[in-house]
C-alpha cells in the first residue's frame, strides 16, 4: 500500500515538472524573482539619465489640478527632468512632512507652511538657493533678497504675497444700502458699524464671522500697537494686555450678535461655502478670495485694508510671503534640476498663467505686472490691494520661532473658550501666553 | 542501569525538520513585519519616552522629565479625563444595547440573517471617516437631530460645538457600533442549554427572572471577553474624534482624547519624545485596567466547571 502519492501517480508532463520544481527550486525562483521585480522597479524609479524631482505642495482640489497641469508642462518643456508630484491638504501635508523628515526622506522642493518655517532652518532642512546657477534672481533687488533671506543666506523663496484684508460683500451692502465707514476706518468704526449692520439688515445676516484666530488680522492689530508677533530673537512680540484687549474687541461683537455663534459656523474654522451666505464681512489673507469669491459667484466681492486708528504704530502695514525651499538632503547632481523647477515656479508668468493666483500676488516685480493682464476681476482686486500694502513703509516682521508649531491651534483654543464664557479674557490671555512660551522653551 | 530506563523524546525524523524549516520560511514577512513594524517602533518609542525628541534633531536623554511634565501638563489631565469618561460611560451602555438585541435577535426572528448583517454594519464602518462625517452633519447646526426638534418645535442646538453634548454624540457613535459584540453575544447565547429554560419555564420563572438567572450568568464569560476588548478598543479611539474636532479635541478640549493628544504633541508639536511618553502611560493604563478586570472576574464571571 502507497501511503504518499509518487511522481509517477501524476501524468508524465506534471509529473516531470513537479520533479524538477521541487521546495528548494521554489524558494530560489522566488528570492530571484523578488531581486529580478526590485531591480525592474528600482530602475524605473530612476527614469532615464535626468533628473527625477518630487514636488510637494497643499491646497484644495483645483490647486491640485492647476499645480499639476503646470508640473506636466514644466516636465514636456524639460524632458530631461521628470517631477513626481506630491499632494495634500495643508493640514495632512504637514503631518506628512514630519514623517518623511523623521525618515530624512522629504521631497526635493517643498512648500514650507508659515509656522514651520524657523524650526525648518533651525533643523537644518533647506539648501542654499543663491548658488544654485540655473536659478535667477536678476529680477529681485538687493532689498528683497536680503528681506527673504536668514542671516544672510537664500534658503527659502517665496512664491506669493498675502496683505492681511477684510473682504466684504458688496452685493449685500448695496442690497441693505449700508456703507462701510471710510478707508481710513478705525477698529472702533467697524465695530459699530457691524453691530448696527447685524441688527438692522433685512436679510438676518450677521456682520461677520467669529474669527480672532485670523492670524494675520491679529498680526495687524498687535503691529498697529507697536507689537509684533515674534521678535527677532525669537521672543513673543506682545503682551497680554494687547491680546486681552483684540479678545475683547470680539468678545463684545459677540455679545451684540454681530458675528455668527460657534454653533452657527460649526466651530473655529467657518466653511466659507457654508457661512458665506449670512455674513458681509470677513478677515483674512487677500489671496482667499480667488477661491472664496468663486463660491459665491453672484455675488461681488471687494477687498479693503484692515481698520487702523490714527495713532497707529509706524510701519505696521506688513506682507507674508509664503515660501517654498529645496531640501538640504538633495542628492547633488539634482541640484540644477531642482534650480530649474523653482526658477520657473517663481519666474515663469506661463506658470502662472497655468496655476492661478490663489497662492497671492507674485513676487516678483516683472511677473506682478505681467499678472494684471490675465487676472479676473477677483484676482485684480486682490493684485491691487497687495500693491498698495508693498508702497506703504513696513518696518520688519519676523517668522514665528522653532517651537510655535502649535501657536494657532492654541490661539483657536483660546478664541473658542472667551466665546463659550469657559474663561474671562485676561485669564485667557494671560495663559495663551504662557502656553505658546513653553512651546519656545522645549523648542529652543 | 537508570540512564537505559530514561526514555529519550523521539528526535524528528528529516522530513518533518524540513516541513518546520520550511513552516519558517512562510512565516517570515509575517515575522519580519512584527519585528520591524511593531517590535522595533515600540523599543524605540521607549527609548524615546525618555527623551527630548523633536524628530528633526537627534534625541537627547532625559530621564524621567516627559513624566515629570505631564503632572503640570493640563491638556494632559484633560484627556484623560474625556477618555475615562468616554471609556466608563460607552463601553457598559453598548455591551447592554449589544446584549438586547442579541436576546431580541435569539428568539427566532424570521429574516435574522438579514438583521444580524443590518446591524452589524455599523461596526464595520463606526470608525470610517465617512461615517464621523456622515455623524458632523447630523449633529450639526442645521443636521437632521435639529430638523425633528424643530418638527416636534423644540430648538436645537450644534450639539458638537457645545463642550457639555459634544463627547455625547461620540458615545452615541460608540453604541451605535454595537454589531460586533451582539454577534458575540449571538453566538453565546445559542450555546447555553435549552434544557435551563424548559426547567425554569416548568417552575414558572418569568422570562424577565430566566434572562436574570440564567442567561446573564451563563453568558458572563462572554460579557467578559467583550468588555475587554470593548475597553481597550476605546482607550484607543482617535478616529471619531479626529474628524469631529478637525484634529482640535475642541471645542475647548471636551473631545480631546488621550490618542488624539499624542498624535498633536508627537506630529504637529514635534515633540515625540513627550508623545512617546504619553504612549507608555496609556499602555501601563490599559495594561492595569485590563489586570483589574481580571482579577475582579473571580467575582462574577462564571465558567462552565466552576
Amino acid at each position: 500500500m502507497r501511503l504518499r502519492t509518487q511522481a509517477g501517480d501524476i501524468p508524465r508532463s506534471e509529473g516531470n515538472v513537479m520533479k524538477n520544481f521541487d521546495r528548494r527550486s521554489f524558494l530560489a525562483l522566488t528570492g530571484m524573482g523578488a531581486l529580478g521585480a526590485s531591480t525592474l522597479l528600482a530602475g524605473c524609479g530612476s527614469g532615464s539619465s535626468g533628473a527625477a524631482l518630487r514636488y510637494a505642495w497643499w491646497g484644495n482640489t483645483v490647486r491640485q489640478q492647476t499645480y499639476s497641469q503646470a508640473l506636466e508642462e514644466f516636465q514636456e518643456a524639460n524632458p530631461d527632468i521628470s517631477v513626481d508630484p506630491e499632494f495634500a491638504e495643508y493640514g495632512a501635508f504637514q503631518e506628512r512632512m514630519t514623517t518623511q523628515m523623521a525618515a530624512r526622506n522629504v521631497a526635493d522642493i517643498f512648500w514650507v507652511a508659515s509656522p514651520q518655517v524657523m524650526t525648518y532652518e533651525a533643523n537644518g532642512l533647506y539648501r542654499r538657493l543663491d548658488d544654485i546657477p540655473t536659478l535667477d534672481l536678476s529680477d529681485y533687488s538687493d532689498d528683497d533678497i536680503e528681506s527673504f533671506s536668514f542671516d544672510g543666506q537664500l534658503l527659502t523663496m517665496p512664491h506669493g504675497v498675502f496683505a492681511p484684508v477684510a473682504r466684504y460683500n458688496e452685493t449685500f451692502l448695496e442690497e441693505d444700502g449700508a456703507t462701510l465707514p471710510g478707508e481710513d476706518w478705525t477698529w472702533e468704526e467697524l465695530s459699530e458699524f457691524l453691530i448696527d449692520y447685524a441688527a438692522g439688515n433685512s436679510g438676518g445676516r450677521r456682520g461677520a464671522s467669529y474669527t480672532p484666530d485670523q492670524d494675520m488680522a491679529f498680526e495687524a492689530w498687535l503691529r498697529q500697537r507697536g507689537q509684533d508677533l515674534w521678535t527677532e530673537d525669537g521672543s513673543i512680540g506682545f503682551d497680554a494686555e494687547a491680546l486681552g484687549d483684540w479678545f475683547e474687541w470680539w468678545r463684545v461683537l459677540l455679545d451684540e450678535g454681530a458675528v455668527l455663534s460657534l454653533g452657527e459656523q460649526e466651530g473655529m474654522q467657518p466653511d466659507f461655502s457654508a457661512v458665506g451666505d449670512n455674513i458681509l464681512l470677513n478677515f483674512g489673507s487677500s489671496n482667499h478670495i480667488i477661491d472664496e469669491a468663486a463660491m459665491f459667484p453672484d455675488y461681488k466681492y471687494r477687498l479693503r485694508m484692515v481698520p487702523a486708528g490714527e495713532d497707529a504704530s509706524e510701519g505696521h502695514r506688513f506682507l507674508y510671503f509664503p515660501r517654498l525651499a529645496i531640501y538640504s538632503g538633495i542628492d547633488d547632481d539634482k541640484v540644477e534640476a531642482a534650480g530649474q523647477l523653482v526658477d520657473h515656479n517663481v519666474n515663469n508668468s506661463d506658470f502662472l498663467k497655468t496655476v492661478g493666483l490663489t497662492m497671492g500676488a507674485p513676487p516678483n516685480p516683472r511677473l506682478l505686472q505681467e499678472a494684471y493682464e490675465f487676472a479676473s476681476e477677483d484676482e485684480t482686486e486682490m493684485l491691487e490691494v497687495v500693491e498698495a500694502t508693498r508702497e506703504e513703509d513696513q518696518r520688519p516682521r519676523y517668522e514665528a520661532p522653532p517651537g510655535t508649531g502649535t501657536w494657532r491651534e492654541a490661539l483657536s483654543r483660546a478664541s473658542e473658550s472667551i466665546a463659550l464664557g469657559d474663561a474671562g479674557v485676561s485669564e485667557t490671555a494671560e495663559s495663551l501666553i504662557a502656553e505658546i512660551q513653553s512651546g519656545i522653551d522645549q523648542g529652543a | 542501569m537508570a540512564p537505559l530506563l530514561r526514555r529519550r523524546a523521539p528526535r524528528p525524523g528529516a522530513a518533518e525538520r524540513r516541513r518546520g524549516r520550511a513552516a519558517y520560511v512562510f512565516l517570515t514577512p509575517w515575522l519580519l513585519g512584527l519585528g520591524l513594524v511593531t517590535g522595533v517602533p515600540l523599543a524605540a518609542s521607549l527609548y524615546l519616552a525618555f527623551t527630548d525628541y523633536n524628530i528633526l534633531g537627534t534625541p537627547s536623554f532625559t530621564g524621567l522629565a516627559n513624566f515629570e511634565r505631564m503632572f503640570a501638563d493640563e491638556r494632559f489631565w484633560a484627556a484623560s479625563s474625556v477618555t475615562a469618561r468616554y471609556v466608563f460611560i460607552s463601553v457598559p451602555l453598548q455591551l447592554m444595547f449589544a446584549l438586547l438585541l442579541a436576546v431580541v435577535l435569539d428568539r427566532g426572528l424570521r429574516g435574522l440573517s438579514f438583521y444580524r448583517g443590518a446591524f452589524y454594519l455599523p461596526s464595520l464602518l463606526g470608525a470610517s471617516v465617512a461615517i464621523v462625517i456622515l455623524w458632523r452633519e447630523i449633529f450639526g447646526h442645521n443636521g437632521l437631530v435639529n430638523d425633528v426638534l424643530a418638527f416636534v418645535g423644540i430648538e436645537g442646538q450644534s450639539w458638537l460645538q457645545n463642550p457639555s453634548t459634544a463627547l455625547s454624540t461620540l458615545i452615541v457613535l460608540n453604541v451605535w457600533t454595537f454589531g460586533s459584540p451582539m454577534v458575540i453575544f449571538l453566538a453565546g447565547l445559542r450555546q447555553i442549554p435549552e434544557e435551563y429554560y424548559e426547567a425554569a419555564k416548568v417552575d414558572g420563572a418569568s422570562r424577565l427572572r430566566q434572562f436574570r438567572h440564567i442567561t446573564v450568568p451563563m453568558l458572563t464569560p462572554i460579557i467578559f471577553f467583550n468588555l475587554i476588548l470593548q475597553t481597550i478598543g476605546s482607550f484607543q479611539t482617535f478616529t471619531q474624534a479626529h474628524v469631529i474636532s478637525g484634529g482640535t479635541g475642541g471645542p475647548v478640549d471636551s473631545t480631546l482624547f488621550y490618542t488624539l493628544y499624542v498624535y498633536q504633541q508627537g506630529f504637529r508639536a514635534f515633540e515625540m519624545g513627550y508623545a512617546s511618553a504619553l504612549a507608555w502611560v496609556l499602555l501601563l493604563v490599559i495594561g492595569a485596567v485590563t489586570a483589574l478586570h481580571f482579577i475582579l472576574s473571580k467575582f462574577w464571571v462564571f465558567y462552565g466547571d466552576d
